[in-house]
């Protein structure tokens, strides 16, 4: 079979061949069925070169390349914990102040209901002594700690979640109206939540939680797909009076976490899809939430 | 399809070390990079065949990339301009191995540290094939990575390459001919495969 011919198969398999040049391998195709056994062959080849390189998206990327990629170099690696700090406080602004979207739902209930059911935690998390005013050692060890414990209860929670399957205990699961649930998980929270739309990302909301973060409140919403490279994924939004930090990341636990603050409010993604992607949907939830 | 070049943008850094956000766009720019990062490092392990290598190939693609922020421009593809970087690297790396090599200092640049993995890996059907890939011509693979894993296009390819579309088609036809040779010579590797799926 002449060189051409090769090319012309393969431009035929990628799609890269104009209307005549594609009539005219077609007509070859239907012509000869050696030329049809090339092009299954050739076919095949490629498909098997895309599963051999397509579980490499899906491996975590070391922090050097993520440090690398910030223009952080190797400074990130050593990220001081006193600079990413995320201690929950009762949100005081009004429902009011807040911008609203289409998926916003108001709420500015008391918190309690649901604080039965996680009171345990409250102790884990009690860290109330961290005042960041004065930053003495014993301050900075508490926000520290207060950090850690924020992080791995972030990462807690989305492993609670997730290990559960298709048992995975939803306070509010979602229907076929979403905004019902969200009012509902709304009236246990004593700040305003808003559901990130991520069905581009193939991420469907299954429902949210509450859950309680250095003895607050703070709702986690739960999303799934079918696509494992992606998800489940869990977002805890909680409220904050520290300030804002841009989105860092922190693996804890086995769980990638892509946490921030902005303007009073303390979010944190948690997933085990790689860091790429993790922080795609990041960018996305932030944009949607008003949360740059 | 061409790159258009700007001059006029200051360098980019994206996050300073105290936490503050720096210049929006610069911020942006590296998100970006981290966006992109899983895909350059699958791109740079089918050109530098082991995940040291590929990771090493991606850092100094960052560094380059952040350094030169200010040629990229809004609009055109971000991710053609990442693959022609890790390319233009990848490239350089190996002109100057064949430099040492004609000095011979180094005579067996395969055997790095990564072989008595690769040796185990070479059992799996997947890694038949990813080693079928490594012995192809560098231009060969490279163009092999861009269109048929990257899914670019021929056009897009021959941007990121540097070549015309005709060169970028016989590229991945002999490349793609080579490898169906090599799957065919290795014995069993398509049937391993499939038991591997199935």
């Amino acid at each position: 079979m002449p060189k051409h011919s090769d090319e012309a198969l393969v431009a035929y398999l990628d799609g890269e061949l104009d209307g005549a040049e594609r009539r005219h391998v077609e007509a070859w195709l239907e012509a000869d069925p050696a030329v049809r056994d090339r092009l299954a062959a050739l076919a095949q080849s490629a498909d098997l070169v895309r599963s051999a390189y397509a579980d490499i998206v899906n491996e975590p990327v070391p922090p050097r390349l993520i440090a690398a990629a910030s223009g952080a170099g190797g400074a990130a690696q050593a990220a001081p914990q006193e600079a990413e700090i995320l201690v929950l406080k009762r949100q005081s602004r009004t429902a009011a102040a807040l911008p609203y979207r289409r998926w916003q739902v108001g709420l500015a209930a008391a918190a309690g209901l649901f604080g039965v059911v996680f009171g345990g935690a409250g102790t884990y998390f009690g860290m109330g002594l961290f005042n960041p005013a004065s930053p003495t050692a014993e301050t900075r060890l508490a926000a520290v700690a207060a950090n850690n414990s924020w992080l791995d209860n972030a990462a807690g929670y989305y492993k609670l979640t997730v290990n559960a399957g298709d048992n995975m205990l939803i306070d509010v699961p979602a229907t076929s109206d979403t905004s019902e649930a969200l009012q509902k998980i709304s009236q246990s929270l004593p700040q305003q939540v808003r559901l990130p739309d991520l069905k581009p990302w193939g991420l469907s909301f299954r429902g949210a939680r509450l859950v309680v973060v250095d003895g607050r409140p703070a709702a986690q919403l739960v999303y799934v797909t079918d696509n494992k490279a992606i998800g489940p994924l869990t977002l805890v939004i909680g409220a904050s009076k520290q300030p804002d930090i841009p989105r860092t990341f922190e693996r804890r636990q086995d769980v990638n976490l892509l946490y921030w603050r902005h303007q009073g409010r303390a979010y944190a993604l948690a997933g085990q899809s790689d860091i790429g992607w993790l922080w795609g949907i990041a960018n996305d939830v932030a944009w949607q939430l008003d949360a740059i | 399809m061409s790159f258009r070049w700007k001059h006029a943008e200051a360098p980019a850094r994206a996050v300073d070390h105290s936490g503050e956000r720096a210049d929006p766009a610069s911020a942006r720019f590296s998100e970006q990079l981290i966006a992109m990062l899983p895909k350059l490092r699958r791109f740079a392990r089918g050109l530098a065949g082991n995940a040291a290598g590929a990771d090493d190939l991606v850092q100094s693609a960052c560094e380059r990339a952040l350094a030169r922020a200010h040629q990229f421009e809004e609009g055109t593809r971000f991710d053609s301009w990442m693959f022609r970087i890790v390319q233009t690297i990848w490239i350089d790396q190996l002109r100057a191995r064949e430099v040492r090599k004609e000095d011979g200092d180094v005579a067996e640049e395969r055997l790095g540290t990564d072989e008595p993995v690769r040796r185990i890996e070479a059992r799996l059907a997947l890694s038949e094939i990813r080693l079928a890939v490594e012995n192809l011509p560098p231009d060969q693979r490279s163009t092999l990575m861009l269109v048929t894993v990257e899914g670019l296009s021929y056009k897009e390819a021959a941007v990121v390459a540097g070549v015309p579309v005709g060169t970028i088609m016989s590229r991945l036809a002999r490349a793609r001919v080579a490898l169906q040779q090599q799957l065919d010579a290795g014995g069993g590797v398509r049937r391993s495969a499939k038991n591997a799926e199935a």
